[in-house]
């Protein structure tokens, strides 16, 4: 059976969702502070690996990198609430471009999977 | 170095203790990006980059199996500094002031950025206004600062004929990856007209057919230049010429972003000018809907 990544249409998936996806997020009061002064190129390059590792493509994720990378938004006060935010964002996304429920689904969980290591637990 | 069958160039680094940042390996992350500066890396090993990062060679290692020899340097490497000649140093404002160079064999493309070295110790950045098709030497604006070191000593000491030396091209804000009926939109302020200059000459001899705006902001209208030379192209050539000053209420960034937002998703910007006002300009296309790759910048900061 192909992967979840593959079912959604791999890297193209990924590029046309990265960037509405990143719309969404920085739109988003909840979260947007956690943005202030980034640099945006480098951010959708990072969501485009985040979001390649939440459809189950190719990455070798490792939970010391995703600790690494928000221990400085964990230290502004990042919580389950906007972590909760940004899988609901995703999923927003994910119906725009028209993925089918079950999908949507398994790419929360696979985000969700991640939580702990992205609040520093 | 040679590969091992089935080996990326990435972990041909490693392998020989080359340090060489990298995470994903997979062609995702882009923090392994190197640059080839001989020999064509292969396409798939530049997926996900610009169009400009292409042409200029880039490519990712932990994707990268060669089938010919590549050699290759760190992604800012601007290569050894090379001897040029001042040909002329003239105002274009009350504090910007142009300075053309000649040296031998300096490839780049208009928009880009070289550094230039004054002397041991002393070299700043600055985005080329030139074009090599048309321009036999290579031009950049300066302001100059009353204090600035680099502004002094060009102000005070250097002169037509003089020697000093200059590295790179370096900066991915040039003509590339635009389709030439697509809308085309420039705005920067201050110097940040050099590069804008370049990319819009280049834009228009390459026979871009969409339509084009170049909106300059300065804080009054002591700081525009370059006015009757682009009021005299724009009517030659056919684009928009949009001088935006402070003083009588033209924040240039508010003026082209409620212009430019509800055509922002089908049109290719090139930002140029001070670090906040490309950010902003960045940030507010972007959620307009402007996609990221169409949208080029050069931000400029500030050195003494």
């Amino acid at each position: 059976m192909s992967s979840l990544y593959e079912r959604l249409g791999g890297e193209k998936a990924v590029n046309a969702a990265v960037e509405l996806f990143y719309r969404k997020v920085l739109a988003d009061g909840r979260i947007a502070r956690f943005f202030d002064g980034v640099d945006m190129e480098d951010q959708i390059a990072k969501q485009k690996s985040f979001l390649t590792m939440a459809f189950g493509g190719p990455n070798s994720y490792t939970g010391l990198d995703m600790r690494n990378a928000h221990k400085r938004l964990v230290a502004k006060g990042l919580n389950d609430s906007h972590v909760d935010a940004v899988i609901e964002n995703l999923d927003s996304t994910l119906r725009t471009l028209g993925v089918p429920e079950k999908e949507v689904r398994e790419v929360a969980t696979l985000a969700n999977s991640v939580r702990d290591d992205v609040l520093g637990r | 170095m040679t590969l091992s069958p089935g080996e990326t160039v990435l972990e041909a680094l490693l392998r020989a203790g080359v340090e060489t940042p990298h995470s994903c390996r997979a062609g995702q992350c882009q923090c392994c990006m190197l640059r080839a500066i001989d020999g064509a890396p292969p396409e798939e090993s530049q997926r996900g980059l610009t169009d400009a990062q292409k042409a200029l060679g880039f490519f990712l290692p932990c994707i990268c199996h060669p089938t010919a020899p590549l050699k290759v340097v760190a992604p800012d490497d601007a290569g050894a500094p090379q001897e040029a000649t001042i040909r002329a140093i003239e105002p274009l404002s009350e504090d910007v002031v142009r300075l053309r160079i000649e040296t031998e064999n300096f490839s780049y493309r208009p928009g880009q950025f070289l550094e230039l070295i004054a002397e041991p110790g002393l070299s700043r950045h600055y985005s080329l206004a030139s074009c090599p098709e048309e321009d036999a030497f290579l031009e950049m604006h300066i302001r100059l600062h009353p204090n600035g070191r680099m502004s002094r000593r060009l102000m005070a000491d250097l002169r037509s004929g003089d020697k000093l030396h200059i590295a790179g091209p370096r900066g991915t804000c040039f003509y590339e990856g635009v389709a030439a009926d697509q809308p085309l939109t420039l705005i920067g302020a201050g110097t940040g007209l050099a590069p804008l200059y370049g990319v819009l000459r280049d834009a228009l001899r390459q026979g871009h057919r969409g339509p084009i705006r170049l909106y300059h902001g300065a804080r009054d209208s002591k700081g525009l230049y370059l006015t009757d030379e682009l009021q005299a192209l724009a009517h030659a050539r056919d684009f928009t010429y949009l001088p935006a000053t402070l003083d009588t209420g033209g924040d240039v960034a508010a003026l082209a972003l409620a212009a430019e937002a509800p055509r922002a998703a089908h049109t290719a910007f090139f930002l140029c000018g001070g670090e906040n006002l490309v950010k902003r300009l960045k940030r507010d296309l972007f959620m307009a809907g402007a996609s990221m790759k169409a949208i080029r910048s050069d931000a400029f900061t500030p050195a003494g």
